[in-house]
């Protein structure tokens, strides 16, 4: 992946492998997401309590912003879906498209990172495709995040 | 944590009442908690974009959560703290509303 700025606008250069990966990913948290299983901890972690100390509390704010959380999250996910090329190719986003990918990213970062058990002091096996692909998806993020205007 | 409570029962009853004065008055405020996947630079990235603090102010409150493990990034009235923590939430960020202790 190669990430220039030009302009307003970042070019974001993608190989076929890359491509692939990314569609997969965001295809799997898109089967995710259209039917979310409260026990399964991605779901937790996407969709925390709004209190930590009152579960009262949380259940009336879930109740009161989940429904939006959930379909801005879909949305923003179809939208990258959409934008990513179905091989080798380049990207050119805005400000407001390195934002949504930043957040997609993240999202498949927290989905896979649950997965993986990732802690601040366990080290993973990077011998494992999960990891590897999780470093990467890490790489990629930071490098957005560093090219992004605040 | 436990607070170990000396206080006679009568009293209780009228502390009880005093905090709920006292709780009423109190701003409500949004924490951000440590977690070990969010990249510091994209939660810099969040407190600007989301509060539009300068970079300086983003990046200690960032360094905040990273090393003393949460960092109050707003305050104000209870709706306004569920909207700011819904917000953080649809940025994958791990952030609870609270009272302000």
């Amino acid at each position: 992946m190669k990430v220039r700025r030009k302009a307003a606008v970042l070019r974001v250069d993608l190989t076929e492998a890359e491509a692939a990966v990314l569609a997969g990913m965001l295809d799997d948290l898109a089967d995710a997401l259209a039917e979310p299983d409260p026990s399964d901890p991605v779901i937790q972690r996407l969709y925390p309590d709004g209190y930590s100390d009152d579960d009262e509390a949380s259940r009336e704010y879930r109740e009161l912003v989940q429904g939006d959380l959930q379909a801005d999250r879909i949305s923003r996910l179809r939208a990258c879906r959409a934008e990513l090329p179905a091989g080798a190719g380049r990207m050119a986003l805005d400000d407001e498209a390195v934002d949504r990918w930043l957040r997609v990213l993240n999202d498949l970062r927290l989905g896979l990172g649950t997965r993986l058990g990732v802690t601040e002091e366990a080290d993973l096996d990077e011998s494992q495709p999960a990891v590897q692909i999780y470093a990467w998806l890490t790489a990629v993020q930071d490098l957005l995040v560093t090219h992004a205007l605040p | 944590m436990s607070t170990p409570t000396f206080t006679p029962q009568r009293e209780a009853v009228a502390d009880q009442q005093a905090d709920e004065t006292a709780e009423a008055d109190r701003p409500w405020v949004t924490v951000v908690w440590n977690d070990p996947v969010n990249l510091m630079s994209y939660v810099t990235h969040v407190f600007m974009k989301v509060f539009g603090y300068p970079e300086e102010k983003a990046t200690a409150l960032m360094l905040d959560v990273h090393h003393k493990g949460r960092a109050v990034v707003s305050s104000g009235p209870r709706e306004r703290m569920e909207g700011d923590t819904a917000t953080l939430h649809g940025y994958g960020l791990w952030a609870t509303i609270q009272h302000d202790s």
